[in-house]
């Protein structure tokens, strides 16, 4: 029973995931082959402004300081928006499928005509996705490992460094993910699903760099997702962000729940 | 034994009332037909079967089984065919069966493969390739590979041509007498009528008839058709009690036969008339009163 479930939502995600991989490989290779080189130009001129200081501060969530480091760079690859939309948008693509994107094509008739309960197709779903994220991730770290090793030798980090950042990462995609699946459960359509997770996403994204720079969105940066999240820290501190990863996983273990409670009573609907 | 047993199994949405009070009893190896007009309530009763929709009040039963608490194991057991089906789009018959093969747990692709040979779908196509008709014979071929104790199908025929249509009555029939039940929804009523052994008709949530086939053709009229004389006065003919006129094309009169064939013939031996045809038990104009009718009348 279980492999067929995972064969059929296997043959559903293998193209899109191996495509998002690939596209954050590219990525990750990219920016840690061209960041190094900027490194010169940032730490002289730019990073007397205090535009280019704020910005910094608020892609990164802690201030600079008046050079940069190998730390910054290497966490810039990390936090540059369009990597965090791509582990975004392979989240909530996947975990928006099943039920609203399901219940939305009215397959889920078929699927549920099948001798399987609605806890046991939410759970292998995710255990899917969960590995599905880790191919991403993981391919992510490979681009830049490669991109790092290609721009020569001025990437001091050890790769160990790198992994508490991708851990944390992922930690975040589950967060994201965790936050689709329950909005998929509320939700008959799929579109409707993206549009709220994707809000509610780029508001915790959005508060978060307000946070560093206005005093009443900081009091509540705590709501932020992104909050937890802050590869600098990490690099500079080489400690494992144990708090925020905490934080990470307990709101996905709590939101990943109450998604399989709500799926499980819920009325299904395709009509 | 009855397979499918419901007990004032009521559904509501918000305010609107999909089915009320449903009392229905299926015995196993039965050929039933669930008819009503669109929007009586028929879809919303096999979606709490298939355990899609949470009853409000009351409750279903499929092999003494409750229909939501243990849905998936009641689906061990039958064969469901969803009134608007829709299959994944990359699915091919020979991928699904695979699938859902590993999902039930036994092999799919001997039988499933026999069938799709008997109703001409090709093993290969995807659904994205397949006419509407093609996708009804792929839903029917997984709802009946593995050839469950009951199978539960929301308009079967939709979609599929007569020589299909045909097919598939005769596979019903078969797996009906080797003991199998079949739960189908129609608003067909010739459908019905040739195939069912026994059928309910709903209307606006409710059961307004629950009987075999055989008792309602006994309650069901004949159609009577006369053609008078040229000769005969048509003012002056007094319709005995038993017949109603509801159709009179100049000399040719159409009625509907209340009482014995033999009062009838014996009224008529007096009577100018130059033909009369009685036609069979008239099950389509029963079922349309009952679809006129107030529920609970």
């Amino acid at each position: 029973m279980t492999r067929g479930l995972i064969a059929k939502t296997i043959h559903e995600v293998w193209l899109a995931t191996l495509l998002f991989a690939l596209a954050m490989a590219g990525l990750e290779a990219l920016l840690a082959y061209i960041l190094p080189k900027f490194n010169e130009a940032l730490s002289g001129r730019w990073l007397q402004l205090d535009f280019i200081q704020g910005m910094f501060k608020g892609l990164l969530g802690t201030e600079v300081g008046s050079t940069i480091d190998p730390g910054v760079i290497a966490s810039i690859a990390w936090v540059h928006p369009v990597v965090l939309a791509l582990v975004w948008a392979q989240g909530i693509a996947f975990c928006t499928r099943m039920p609203a994107g399901e219940v939305d094509h009215g397959t889920i008739d078929v699927l549920f005509g099948l001798p399987i309960s609605r806890t046991r197709v939410y759970a292998l779903e995710s255990v899917v996705w969960l590995v599905s994220g880790l191919v991403l991730v993981a391919i992510g770290l490979l681009g830049n490992l490669i991109g790092g090793w290609l721009s020569g030798p001025q990437a001091p980090l050890a790769p160990g460094q790198l992994i508490i950042v991708v851990i944390n990462l992922y930690c975040l995609y589950v967060a994201v993910g965790s936050v689709a699946y329950l909005v998929s459960s509320l939700s008959d359509r799929r579109g409707r699903a993206v549009g709220i997770v994707f809000g509610i996403v780029l508001a915790s994204f959005l508060l978060n760099s307000l946070a560093q720079f206005w005093g009443p969105a900081k009091s509540i940066a705590f709501l932020s997702l992104q909050n937890y999240y802050r590869p600098l820290l990490i690099l500079r501190e080489t400690a494992w962000p144990v708090k925020d990863m905490l934080v990470l996983i307990a709101v996905s273990a709590i939101l990943w729940t109450a998604g399989a409670m709500i799926f499980a009573r819920r009325d299904i609907c395709t009509v | 034994m009855s397979v499918i047993v419901t007990e004032q199994l009521t559904k509501r949405y918000g305010r609107r009332m999909g089915i009320e009070g449903l009392n229905l009893s299926v015995p196993e190896g039965m050929l039933f037909g669930f008819l009503g007009p669109n929007g009586s309530g028929k879809t919303t009763t096999i979606r709490v079967l298939v355990g899609l929709l949470r009853p409000s009040e009351g409750g279903a039963r499929v092999f003494g089984l409750d229909c939501w608490r243990a849905s998936h194991r009641v689906k061990t057991d039958v064969g469901y065919l969803p009134g608007d089906l829709r299959l994944y789009p990359w699915l091919t018959c020979r991928v699904a069966l695979q699938i859902f093969g590993r999902v039930r747990g036994r092999d799919l692709t001997k039988t499933g493969g026999e069938l799709a040979a008997e109703f001409g779908l090709e093993p290969d196509l995807n659904v994205r390739r397949m006419s509407r008709g093609m996708r009804q014979k792929l839903g029917l071929i997984l709802a009946l590979a593995h050839r469950p104790r009951l199978l539960i199908l929301d308009e079967p025929t939709a979609s599929l041509d007569p020589l299909m249509q045909d097919k598939l009555y005769q596979h019903l029939r078969d797996l009906a007498s080797a003991g199998h039940t079949v739960f189908f929804s129609s608003h067909t009523l010739s459908e019905v009528e040739q195939l069912c052994d026994r059928a309910a008709i709903l209307r606006e949530g409710k059961l307004v008839a629950d009987e075999t086939l055989e008792a309602l053709r006994a309650r069901a009229r004949r159609v009577v058709t006369m053609r008078w004389l040229e000769t005969a006065k048509l003012d002056e003919i007094t319709v005995p009690a038993f017949l109603d006129v509801y159709e009179r094309r100049d000399r040719q009169w159409y009625a509907s036969l209340a009482g014995p064939v033999m009062e009838l013939v014996r009224w008529s031996a007096g009577q100018p008339i130059e033909d009369l045809s009685i036609g069979q038990p008239d099950l389509t104009r029963l079922f349309q009163q009952y679809y006129e009718l107030e529920p609970g009348m």
